[in-house]
């Protein structure tokens, strides 16, 4: 096959042999050997990323590249291939992908040195980036389905991957029942939008948006049903739960895929689809206000957290709430901006928790730590550094893409009457975060890296490893600087003109701006206002766990019952369990014992399992073993079908 | 067509021929000690591939674009063969599943040392016939292609005379078979009074022009033939209520060997009843016309109750079976039931549905017998608690087992699922309620068949074993074949696109 | 003068008593040929229609009928001696191990 014509094909096969290969052989492979293969195809995914994209660079994100591998299904007149799509919008996707995954695969180099299934952690990790290229270079929605469901799975394999502790196997079971509750809503979603439209291309789903194939109506329950899936997908409210859990797996696993790039599929969904999102000023509406919410509530529980990787969790599910913010109040660049910046500063962040982690040997409550800056140098710097972008301290790059979002949620409205409402709401709550945000997160850098060291004495700390240093050294740079390409006070638009060939003309249909949007003294006002709640958050952590670390002690005793709340996670997980899991479950012990054993064994056979075995045991006992009477039914079917006939012809 | 041009036609069939010769003879000669016990098998992959590569040669054209060949007219030896897609699609079923029963005959236990010569003799002459029952357009040939088809398969079914319940199996299946073959030729017998005429295309013409069908008694003399007629075919596919041989004789039946029983036969007599039913009922023009065509008879009717009622029997009595081949021997009348939904469909879509299901099946259909080879192999018996723990002890040999279960219940992503979306989408295209009604038992069928399924993957995965069971060695021509075979099942899940179009291909006499 | 109605009624005749032994002696052997009773009452159908018809299609499979008739004689003579000496019975509703 030319390279130059099915280079978008190579960009996901590259990880996905080196899933294979690692996954056949790897076990017979030198521990270098099955490292090199994870992280050299990971790393050249990344570059013949960056060979296909020099076109759409040069054009400034004009240009756009279709390649169709294979007529995947046709049936009469459905004819689903399978392509891939690379545009300005799957470009930044496939480079933040593969860049990042290149950097955890390294990273894990040294993580993952001392485990004994080594390669098999490898092979899910290639298995999983496969899955995720595939999942943003699909031209189609069931390719981008195929890559959903993928990651879906690898990630339920990872959570897992220590599956001898039953609580981490569990945690993967729990992952993986939320996100079918989401995909059903994807699925439902797709259907629709092939009962409107007859394809579910991407060009075909925007050609048939604009000609009106779809009506308002149906375009609204579509997203919905869509935005059901993001919420799985992406942990948002209602689905969010399973995320927490997740951190049982190994901590470059929650870096790449529970931080950087799968939870970000649903994000990156809705504006693949922002062209119907856009037309749909209802659902945009519930998207904003949901990823508020989230964003709100995720971050309340952070404060409370213990454990280094829960914190960073809720964390995440709180910026997440952001992009979906963003993606609802039709400011789809900005989206996908922040998603961009979260996925480094959020990376950083984990694999700095994982350095930390590994360095004391396993020990993940903050309580418990406490200075050690100085013990582990590159990573208190780079942590910090991203503490800075994820708390929105300028000129790091959290910085620049919250504050878009939040501006735009605040100069902008849609056609929905109420809309106006809601994204002041969003943006109310989007401040409200933030502020709670920087505080959560300072707390987790003072309790960690400063003040008396609380560690148990018998634990030993470990050196910095160069393999896991050198990613986050990385990672923390591009923190720094990666918010300047979209530095919109400062009057630098690159980032939103370079998607803007995609995503630019469903955000003019789906935005009203305010009258004062295109004041920058006000744009400048709110920019400001972001920074002050910033250092608001940053001054109360200090005051709370520097100056005097004895206060929250006592502030969580004062309020008790608001600390309990917020550190039990509002009891959502309890209310799942009480009002959802617990009345099927009584419901299934209903059926059971009344239905089953007290109905249905009264009449004497036990569930249709058992009626069936019993015909099956009446057609055992036809099967008696002599031929003969297997003849005779030969020929009673003979005279049967004679008599059926005689009676249906009206012979006799 | 002339006798001699025909010749050139039936390469394929002339090779498995010779070569079944040869090896007979070369197995009368082997006192002289000269010839080595390998050396049978692979004359038969030989002589198969040659066959094989034949057919493929004059058919590649065809399948992906260009020419396809002789459509309709291009009938041999004065109409006793047909040459058209459906019989090379057919022939290429069955010689693909000579092959693998081949390959996994490689030291399989079953066949005893002595006479691996006649052994694959017997298979490829086995072959030829269902290769001239895939293409037989008249009644004598359908008779004789049968017939050498069946004395084989009685022959190879109590190969392994040391073991009781073979000789046991073998006697069963040739006493029910020549019955069904008597009562399906005296029906042929009644078809000639009644029409003058044995080929398909002669009868044809004789339904449609003569006044046969017009009295009472007539329509009820064709009626009668054509039901004898149906037994002798229901019997070669296993449906019911001629199925009652099939699970005695798969259980009996040397494993590797059942495994080319369960499709083979099957697969040409699928071919049969498309064929006969189709090309001399239908009026040309219409699918629609059958049931008007075949004088108010609903055949279609027929044959989906008998849909029904088989797949129904088969899956309900799998249920409580404790053997696993005698489980897969009702799971495969199950599967002729499934099969038929397509026959009663009709149409291109019904063709094209039958096709690709019975590639599907015998795919995994023959990897299932093949790992039930190696577990009877390794542990001397095929008993459900001898799969227990086989997850641990043959981590390789469990997987693709799964594999194929999950195929066989038509789950995605496997090529059995596929399959049954064909089945069902062409039922559901023919769309009348009875179609509907139909596809609706197929359904249940597909539920109720996963019950049975799982409880070997439970048995294989969650029950410990007993006592010490042995692992499964995988070295074996038998285990690289199964692998290879649950390697497709999943490729053609993914990628079906090749097989629907050589499927569709092969319904083009019905165009 | 024999028309084809007699023939065609020894053949249902022969073809019943055919059916009639398959379902009704036990011995494998009488079994066998009482299928060859059913195989010649076809033949026999098939040659009186040939004679009405004045074709030969029906003569000619009469006479393969008759070629495959003797084979399967054989493989069932095969089959039936090797069972009997493994279980010293021909008696097919003594034979049942396989069942179910």
């Amino acid at each position: 096959m030319d390279i130059k014509t099915s280079i978008l094909l190579w960009i996901p096969l590259l990880p996905l042999f080196g899933a294979i290969v690692n996954g056949l052989f790897g076990r017979h492979f030198s521990r270098p050997l099955v490292s090199a293969i994870g992280c050299g195809t990971v790393g050249m995914a990344f570059v013949l990323g960056l060979v296909a994209s020099a076109d759409i660079f040069a054009s400034n994100g004009e240009a756009r590249l279709v390649q169709s591998v294979y007529a995947w299904i046709t049936a009469g007149n459905i004819s689903i291939q399978l392509s891939f799509l690379l545009d300005s919008l799957s470009v930044i996707m496939v480079l933040v992908v593969a860049g990042v995954s290149f950097l955890i695969h390294v990273y894990s180099t040294g993580y993952m040195r001392d485990d004994p299934s080594h390669a098999r952690y490898f092979a899910y990790l290639n298995l999983f980036v496969f899955s995720m290229l595939v999942l943003v270079l699909g031209d189609n929605l069931p390719v981008l389905f195929v890559g959903w469901e993928g990651v879906g799975l690898c990630s339920y394999l990872l959570i897992g991957f220590w599956f001898e502790d039953p609580a981490k196997a569990s945690a993967g079971k729990k992952a993986f029942i939320v996100n079918r509750i989401g995909d059903l809503g994807f699925l439902i979603g797709m259907f629709l939008l092939f009962g409107a439209v007859g394809s579910l291309s991407i060009d075909d789903l925007r050609a048939g948006t604009a000609q009106g194939l779809i009506a308002p109506g149906l375009a609204t329950a579509a997203c919905l049903f869509l935005f059901l899936g993001a919420t799985g997908k992406s942990a948002q409210i209602p689905l969010y739960v399973w995320l927490p859990d997740a951190m049982a797996g190994p901590t470059p696993v929650s870096a790449l895929i529970h931080a950087a790039t799968m939870v970000t599929a649903g994000v990156y969904m809705i504006a693949r689809l922002s062209f119907l999102f856009a037309i749909s000023p209802t659902a945009s509406a519930v998207v904003a206000l949901v990823g508020g919410l989230t964003a709100l509530i995720a971050a309340t529980i952070g404060i409370t957290q213990k454990d280094i990787k829960k914190v960073l969790a809720y964390s995440t599910v709180s910026q997440l709430g952001y992009m979906f913010v963003a993606v609802g109040v039709g400011a789809y660049f900005a989206g996908i901006f922040h998603l961009m910046t979260h996925a480094f500063f959020k990376a950083c962040l984990f694999l700095g928790s994982g350095a930390v982690i590994h360095a004391l040997s396993g020990v993940q409550d903050i309580t418990k730590m406490g200075g050690l800056r100085k013990k582990l140098p590159w990573t208190y710097w780079t942590f910090l550094i991203s503490t800075l972008a994820i708390a929105g301290f300028p000129p790091f790059a959290g910085f620049f893409s919250k504050d878009e979002i939040l501006w735009k949620a605040l100069s902008s409205t849609s056609h929905a009457p109420w809309a106006s409402w809601v994204h002041l709401a969003a943006y109310g709550m989007g401040i409200l975060a933030a502020a709670i945000t920087s505080f959560y997160m300072f707390r987790l850098v003072f309790l960690t890296f400063h003040g008396k060291s609380r560690l148990d004495p018998s634990i030993h700390v470990h050196h910095e490893m160069k393999s896991m240093s050198y990613p986050l050294a990385v990672l923390a740079g591009l923190a720094t600087v990666a918010g300047w390409v979209g530095a919109s006070l400062f009057g630098i638009h690159s980032f939103a003109d370079f998607l803007d060939p995609v995503v630019g003309a469903a955000q003019k249909t789906a935005v009203v701006m305010r009258d004062f949007a295109h004041n920058h003294s006000i744009e400048w006002a709110a920019a400001v206002g972001s920074v002050a709640v910033a250092f608001i958050g940053l001054g109360l952590a200090w005051l709370l766990y520097i100056k005097s670390p004895d206060t929250p002690w006592r502030l969580a005793e004062r309020f008790r019952f608001t600390y309990r709340l917020v550190f039990n996670k509002y009891w959502v997980d309890e209310f799942y369990e009480a009002f959802i899991i617990r009345p099927i479950h009584a419901f299934s012990v209903f059926l059971w014992r009344i239905v089953d054993v007290v109905i249905i064994d009264g009449f004497g056979v036990n569930g249709p399992a058992r009626l069936l075995k019993g015909i099956g045991h009446v057609g055992r006992r036809l099967q008696s073993g002599n031929v003969q009477a297997y003849a005779f039914w030969l020929f009673a079917g003979v005279a049967g079908a004679l008599l059926y006939l005689a009676l249906a012809v009206g012979v006799i | 067509m002339s006798n001699l041009v025909s010749f050139g036609y039936i390469v394929p069939e002339l090779l498995l021929g010779a070569m079944a010769v040869i090896l007979f003879l070369l197995s009368a000669m082997r006192r002289r000690n000269l010839l080595r016990k390998t050396i049978f098998p692979g004359l038969a992959i030989l002589g198969l591939m040659a066959a094989l590569s034949v057919l493929v040669n004059r058919t590649s054209g065809g399948i992906f674009g260009g020419d396809p060949g002789c459509i309709s007219g291009c009938s041999l030896f004065f109409g006793l063969l047909a040459t058209d897609p459906l019989a090379d699609f057919f022939r290429i079923l069955v010689i693909s599943a000579t092959t693998i029963c081949v390959l996994i005959s490689i030291g399989s236990p079953a066949l005893p040392k002595g006479r691996t010569g006649e052994y694959h003799g017997l298979l490829l002459v086995m072959c030829l016939g269902m290769c001239l029952l895939s293409a037989a357009n008249h009644l004598l040939m359908v008779y004789v292609a049968m017939e050498t088809v069946s004395l084989c398969s009685y022959l190879l079914t109590g190969w392994d005379a040391r073991k009781c319940r073979s000789r046991e199996a073998g006697m069963k299946y040739v006493l029910f078979g020549g019955v069904a073959s008597g009562v399906m030729l005296f029906g042929m017998s009644l078809f000639y009074g009644l029409f003058g005429d044995l080929s398909f295309q002669g009868l044809h013409l004789a339904l449609q022009g003569s006044g046969a069908l017009s009295g009472a008694m007539g329509q009820w003399a064709a009626t009668l033939s054509v039901v004898f007629m149906f037994a002798g075919f229901g019997y070669k596919i296993a449906a019911t209520p001629f199925h009652m041989w099939c699970p005695d004789v798969y259980e009996g039946a040397p494993t590797p060997f059942t495994a080319l029983l369960s499709v083979g036969p099957k697969a040409v007599g699928m071919a049969l009843i498309l064929r006969f039913f189709y090309s001399i009922f239908l009026f040309p023009g219409s699918m629609e016309t059958v049931i008007g065509a075949s004088g108010q008879i609903p055949w279609l009717l027929l044959i989906g109750i008998v849909s029904a009622v088989t797949m129904t029997l088969g899956n309900l009595a799998a249920l409580v079976q404790n053997n696993v081949k005698r489980l897969l021997a009702y799971s495969s009348i199950a599967h002729a039931g499934y099969i038929l939904m397509g026959v009663t469909a009709g149409g291109q879509e019904g063709f094209e549905a039958v096709s690709l299901y019975m590639a599907v099946y015998l795919i995994m259909n023959m990897g299932a017998f093949a790992v039930v080879s190696l577990v009877e192999k390794a542990s001397g018996s095929e008993e459900l608690q001898v799969f227990r723990g086989l997850g641990k002890r043959a981590p390789l040999v469990a997987l693709v087992m799964t594999i194929f279960l999950i195929s066989l219940a038509g789950l995605p992503p496997t090529a059995g699922f596929i399959g049954k979306l064909y089945l069902f989408a062409a039922l559901l295209e023919r769309g009348g309620f009875w179609f509907l009604m139909l596809a609706l038992v197929g359904v249940t069928n597909s539920v109720v068949s996963l019950y049975f399924y799982a409880r070997v993957l439970k048995s294989m995965y969650m029950e410990k074993a007993d006592t010490d069971l042995p692992t499964i060695p995988i070295r074996n021509p038998a285990a690289v074949t199964a692998t290879a075979l649950s390697f497709a099942t999943l490729f053609l899940g993914l990628f079906w696109q090749p097989l629907a179009t050589a499927a569709r291909w092969s319904a083009t006499l019905f165009h | 003068m024999i028309t084809l109605q007699h023939y065609l009624v020894l053949s249902a005749i022969v073809f019943s008593l055919g059916v009639a032994g398959v379902l009704l002696r036990r011995n494998a052997l009488v079994i066998l040929m009482s299928v060859e009773l059913m195989l010649n009452a076809a033949n026999l159908a098939l040659l009186g229609f040939a004679r009405q018809l004045g074709d030969t299609t029906g003569q000619s499979l009469a006479l393969f009928v008759m070629t495959v008739a003797a084979a399967e004689a054989a493989v069932g003579l095969a089959l039936v001696l090797a069972l009997f000496r493994g279980r010293g019975t021909v008696n097919v509703d003594e034979v049942r191990s396989l069942r179910g």
